[in-house]
């Protein structure tokens, strides 16, 4: 027993929670968007995409501070979920579901094709490596900690502001009745726009750390895109808190069930676990 | 007169246009991914290499007075795609033939659909032993080598300088394989596992993994505890970074890094995510032309590398040039000069069968083709029909960004570093 339970099962856990942390900075945005709008962002991988090559161009390209590269890549992901809001949604906002999905599986063909033409084929990256971290026999990715910390950070400041602040009480308002509210004075396109370019801006934050971990090019939304969503559902749709649990849960089945059994072991059990729990919670972990 | 002048130039004019308009061709449908993850691990190159071969013989008049005429479709990383171009290039573009195909995902049904259709299928890049193994084709060829021969080439590498160099006894020499788990992966890491084994080398770990997976702590954890000398690595890209840039942060140690092929043998772009991280790095796959030395090649062979060299550094500017440009260059070349003459020739045409028969009776010694290799195809009725028995792989160790050919013995020109030197990313 003692040759299973040693310290790199500890260490597998513990990427499975650093891992967890990342697919919930993931999921944040797109279940915000999900929550208020009632519209899925099947693009949204695309736009933390377009969030990545923002940081590149102005990082490599053009020698911005790194810093000031990605609060200009979160601004510029948040004028593009606005730009999506109003240009691709707003026109459909009333249509099928099946339209809606179809719109934005329309929009993220569109940014992959755009994206291989201005940007090539070529993978890029930053050539930014921060330190491990060191805790004995373990070694842990420091990109990924800070990733870890940003989900927490996202999630309490997301929290408070939908909480504690005017907008965000309005936006709370209208998720729960978007027909008694407009009587109250609150102006649903405008709140569908903000709330759009903070699921935008969520997205860039989760740009700025994939950025540090992973190359880019035009096809990254294809690892991410896929599993962010499943998480969304498996926590609830619209759930932020759900989400959040259903990313650690799924990534510990990645981690540790790929790390007793093959790699893609770890894959196929999180996915055995989301479809028994489409059976048992249909509406998620969390949802009602 | 000056109108009889203009009339006469007018009906010269529509003379040579016609001409033109007449003159034979020979359209042939090339499928690359030029999107997708698989464009840069090594399609794109082979596009290139493709074009610049028939660039080059059309300058010099074409295929006995036909003119090639390609068609490129972009498979875009996916298989249905590339069965769909497939078969767009054939019912709708007409094409005479097909050729090119980097991804033995989806080389599989792609030679399957083609030889079910009568439809001459010449395979460039994907290698996969399983596309042609038991399949008894009739119109598919491959002249590159294929996945057996990946597996049987490292593993020997090692076994033979692992007392030498490593300073370890064979049967205690621990070898971890992993490999993405499409076609091409699996059938390198099943070649590898069996000649491994049968060079007498421990075994520690065998694993396949998701080109696209986003995350492979696991397995790195894995190799932690596995503790391998040496990593057998067959992956594409972005998952060969991905599994590189966390075997850094979680601090993986081994002693060698043997990669076969795609985006192993990337080794600019490789260069350009980790350094000097990736040096003493090796890629098994079919040369890279430039590395050959010439004296070893047929008269002519230096020439045709460097018009390869040059047409491709005009395209993707100076570097270290990919083996997969030598190998659209190389399989390009030998089915326009030594297939489809000898169809047109000798058997009356460019129909499936003419190119068939053609084929089979292709003969070029070793050392006739630009990447070392003969091409003579396996016979009908034989297991791997259609397959070139001649190929061979050798196994290039890249130092400070150049390649150089570290195995076999016989085409060798460095003496390999192993292990790693002492200081590097990965040394123990």
């Amino acid at each position: 027993m003692s040759e299973i339970f040693d310290i790199y099962l500890l260490e597998a856990v513990l990427n499975g929670l650093l891992l967890g942390g990342l697919l919930a900075l993931l999921s944040l945005g797109l279940n915000l968007v999900f929550g208020v709008i009632d519209v899925v962002w099947i693009c949204y991988a695309e736009l933390i995409m377009c969030g990545m090559y923002a940081v590149y161009y102005l990082y490599v390209q053009y020698h911005w501070p790194l810093v000031l590269a990605m609060l200009a890549a979160i601004a510029l992901v948040a004028l593009l979920g606005w730009i999506l809001h109003q240009f691709v949604i707003r026109p459909v906002l009333n249509a099928e579901p099946i339209n809606q999905l179809l719109v934005t599986g329309g929009v993220l063909f569109f940014l992959q094709a755009a994206a291989t033409l201005v940007f090539g084929i070529e993978f890029k990256n930053l050539g930014v490596t921060l330190p491990s971290v060191r805790l004995g026999e373990m070694s842990f990715s420091a990109a990924r900690l800070v990733a870890f910390g940003a989900a927490l950070g996202g999630v309490v400041g997301l929290w408070l502001f939908l909480s504690r602040s005017y907008l965000g009480t309005a936006i709370r308002a209208i998720s729960q009745d978007r027909a008694i509210m407009p009587l109250m004075g609150v102006d649903p396109g405008r709140i569908f726009a903000l709330t759009s370019a903070l699921g935008g801006g969520l997205a860039g934050l989760a740009s700025c750390l994939l950025v540090l971990q992973y190359d880019i090019h035009p096809s990254i939304g294809l690892s991410f895109g896929p599993i962010t969503f499943l998480i969304c559902v498996l926590g609830g749709l619209g759930n932020m808190l759900g989400g959040f649990i259903a990313a650690f849960i799924f990534a510990q089945f990645i981690a540790v069930g790929g790390f007793f059994f093959a790699v893609e072991w770890g894959y196929v059990i999180a996915f055995i676990f989301f479809i028994a729990m489409m059976f048992w919670r249909p509406r998620g972990i969390l949802g009602k | 007169m000056p109108i009889a002048r203009l009339a006469a130039a007018v009906a010269l004019a529509a003379c040579t246009a016609t001409a033109a308009a007449q003159q034979k061709e020979i359209k042939i449908g090339f499928i690359y991914d030029v999107s997708g993850p698989f464009a840069g691990g090594g399609s794109e190159p082979a596009q290139v290499g493709t074009k610049a071969a028939i660039d080059y013989v059309n300058e010099k008049g074409g295929v006995m007075g036909y003119k090639i005429n390609a068609v490129f479709a972009d498979a875009q990383s996916k298989v249905d795609v590339a069965i769909n171009e497939m078969t767009r290039l054939i019912d709708q573009e007409k094409v005479d033939m097909l050729a090119g195909v980097y991804s033995s995902a989806q080389c599989v049904p792609m030679a399957q659909q083609a030889d079910a259709r009568k439809k001459f299928l010449w395979i460039n890049v994907c290698v996969a032993s399983s596309v042609m193994k038991d399949r008894k084709f009739q119109y598919v060829f491959r002249p590159t080598v294929h996945s057996d021969q990946y597996g049987a080439a490292t593993c020997e590498y090692v076994q033979n300088y692992s007392q030498s160099k490593f300073g370890i006894p064979p049967k205690n020499m621990r070898i971890a394989i992993i490999h993405e788990d499409g076609p091409y992966g699996a059938g390198v890491a099943a070649a590898n596992e069996i000649e491994c084994k049968k060079q007498g080398m421990n075994i520690v770990l065998k694993e396949g993994y998701s080109a696209s997976a986003p995350d492979l702590s696991s397995l790195v954890t894995k190799l932690k505890r596995a503790r391998p000398d040496v990593i057998l690595h067959t992956g594409y890209n972005p998952d060969i970074t991905l599994f590189l840039r966390q075997a850094k942060e979680q601090g993986l140690k081994f002693k060698a890094m043997i990669g076969h092929g795609a985006g192993h043998s990337q080794i600019d772009k490789l260069r350009q995510t980790f350094g000097e991280d990736v040096n003493y790095f090796h890629s098994a796959d079919p040369a890279a032309a430039q590395l050959l030395d010439p004296k070893t090649l047929k008269p002519g062979m230096a020439e045709l590398i460097k018009e390869l060299q040059s047409r491709y550094e005009k395209v993707k500017g100076p570097g270290e040039m990919p083996p997969h440009a030598a190998m659209g260059f190389n399989n390009t070349w030998i089915l326009l000069q030594h297939v489809l003459p000898v169809a047109i020739k000798k058997y009356g045409g460019i129909d499936a069968e003419a190119l068939r028969k053609a084929a089979l009776e292709v003969d070029i010694p070793v050392g006739g083709t630009i990447q070392g290799y003969g091409v003579k195809f396996f016979g009908p009725g034989t297991p791997m029909a259609g397959q070139n028995e001649r190929s061979f792989v050798v196994v290039m160790q890249y130092v400070n960004g150049r390649a150089r050919i570290a195995w076999p013995k016989a085409v060798q020109t460095t003496d390999p570093v192993l292990p790693f030197p002492k200081g590097h990313t990965f040394a123990p």
